[in-house]
């Protein structure tokens, strides 16, 4: 019986140890010519984005998309700021504010129904837009700003409830217009 | 009697042989029921190559545990003390001839590769393809001389896992994969996070279909810690025509989701591919490839035809396909290794001797019996 007991051990040990543990390799190989690629993400050096925030602005932790992330509080609560970086026009103004009024549950707007609420502000990098984006039903609001570059286009986007907008905007107004690279 | 004496004597018993035979063919009506539905390859994976399949809410033993406990069973039986008597020779032997077939059977399931190499004329092919699983591969160009290949499985990708290897310093975190899907142009501008491809596609999940190569699968996936505005998501799918490259710390990566690749110890020259048809019709008669057999920059010119293969080094290389384009003729063959191709063949030799002894020993026996 004892032997049989071995037998079996090792038996089941060998089938049970047959498995494929290869999920990993590396190896290296003469150059090979890859096509080009179409959307080449190299990283370049960049000049840095900087800025003037409020003292109690507390900085906060983002994706990795965002160029700075910000908590802003306010008397009632607080509000999440998010400042990208995108190439070109990033998908352009239309595209961008309907894809935030879709975030607040709003139907799409034409260009001339947006330019409407869109106001025109002086900056450090030059004329930007803002808008005000509010869910009177959900109570929720973005206040945003565009700033379009030569090659680029900056979004700053300030998520917050409507009743913070008041004591916010003129903060997020002066932090806009600091906006500037070193 | 202990647990454990209990247990072995069921190991032992004739009686779970058969249940086991009985259960495999309970899978492979099953199988063939399904295999309408579902097609070939996701068949042989649901009941053949699992340990446990849901039939509804039911889990049941795949075909694998199925043959490991009648391998088992056959093992105690074969080293039984009782069986080792001269005029059980013919059993033996006939037991012997099952386990090596039920061994064969394992060390194909688990070694055996097959795949496709396709070559264009002119040009020359070190690798085959696999016929259904992915991978991905991180591909390090930087250096002026080589590559440096780091290979994720197919088993490695799936939702949730993260890679990480010693080759690269970012992380790749799986976010989807999937079976079969399209590439579809985005009518508004993509979320801010998507990178590359994905910034003007998106991928669409499709039912996969039932004939598994026709099946276009795709990954995307999350790339963490470059320490630069390359983090993001990122998309790829099969037959992508443009790979993705990026440089996190100075290094270039190409970035390339294709199906598994081996390399070989040598390469195939495609000289001429030809085909021949029946006259007067669109029907192929035969195709053949002319090619270079390359082995460390020695060539031997051969020729593959259909039903001819060639046989290197464990692979088999079956004229399998071919593709007609405006830049000339491309020959697909299939690649086989597969290290218990002999175990059957040798198996069913084992066995009929063992038969052919069984019914030696007991034909007088019988003669004797009927006499009577």
């Amino acid at each position: 019986m004892l032997k049989n007991k071995f037998n079996c051990y090792c038996f089941c040990l060998l089938v049970f140890s047959c498995t494929m543990n290869d999920n990993t390799r590396t190896y290296k190989l003469v150059k090979t010519k890859f096509p080009e690629t179409i959307t080449n993400t190299k990283t370049k050096k960049s000049q840095v984005l900087s800025w003037n925030k409020p003292e109690r602005w507390v900085v906060s932790d983002g994706s990795s998309m965002r160029l700075a992330s910000f908590s802003v509080p306010y008397s009632k609560g607080g509000g999440d700021l998010s400042v990208i970086k995108l190439d070109g026009s990033g998908g352009g103004i239309e595209a961008n504010i309907n894809r935030w009024r879709r975030q607040l549950n709003l139907t799409p707007l034409s260009l001339v129904a947006i330019e409407k609420d869109i106001t025109s502000k002086q900056g450090n990098l030059g004329n930007y837009k803002m808008i005000e984006i509010i869910n009177s039903e959900t109570n929720d609001a973005f206040l945003c700003a565009i700033i379009l570059l030569k090659d680029s286009t900056i979004f700053v986007k300030l998520s917050l409830k409507i009743e913070g907008i008041a004591e916010i905007k003129n903060e997020f107004i002066t932090f806009c217009s600091s906006l500037n690279f070193d | 009697m202990t647990t454990i004496n209990y247990f072995f004597k069921i190991l032992k018993t004739p009686k779970l042989f058969v249940f086991t035979i009985i259960w495999m063919m309970v899978l492979v009506v099953l199988g063939t029921l399904a295999q309408k539905n579902m097609g070939l390859f996701a068949v042989q994976e649901k009941y053949f190559s699992s340990w446990i399949f849901w039939f509804w809410h039911i889990p049941l033993p795949g075909a694998r545990p199925t043959m490991i406990f009648m391998l088992i069973n056959l093992s105690f039986f074969f080293f039984n003390k009782s069986l080792w008597k001269i005029n059980k020779m013919g059993i033996i032997i006939l037991h012997l001839g099952g386990i090596l077939l039920l061994i064969g059977g394992g060390l194909t399931a688990i070694f055996s590769s097959e795949g496709n190499m396709v070559i264009n004329e002119g040009e020359e092919s070190n690798y085959v393809e696999d016929y259904h699983y992915m991978e991905l591969a991180i591909i390090n160009t930087t250096s002026n001389d080589f590559d440096t290949y780091t290979i994720f499985d197919y088993n490695v990708l799936k939702r949730n896992n993260i890679l990480i290897h010693e080759n690269f310093r970012f992380e790749i975190e799986i976010l989807h994969y999937i079976k079969n899907c399209k590439p579809i142009r985005r009518s508004t501008p993509s979320e801010v996070q998507y990178r590359g491809m994905m910034k003007n596609f998106m991928l669409s999940d499709l039912a996969p279909l039932k004939e598994e190569n026709l099946n276009r699968p795709g990954i995307i996936f999350n790339l963490l810690n470059t320490g630069s505005r390359v983090d993001g998501i990122y998309g790829l799918f099969l037959g992508q025509t443009v790979p993705q490259k990026i440089t996190v710390e100075d290094q270039d990566y190409i970035i390339v989701f294709r199906k598994k690749r081996t390399y070989l110890p040598f390469s195939i020259e495609l000289i001429d591919f030809k085909k021949v048809m029946h006259s007067g019709t669109d029907i192929p008669k035969s195709y053949s490839s002319e090619i270079n057999l390359i082995e460390s920059d020695i060539k031997k010119h051969l020729l593959i035809k259909m039903n001819e293969p060639l046989r290197h080094k464990g692979y088999t290389f079956y004229q399998s396909s071919f593709i007609e384009g405006p830049d000339g003729e491309t020959t697909v063959l299939a690649a086989v290794k597969n290290y218990g191709q002999l175990f059957p063949y040798i198996s069913s030799i084992i066995m009929c001797i063992g038969l052919l002894i069984h019914l030696v020993i007991k034909l007088p026996k019988l003669i004797k019996s009927r006499n009577v």
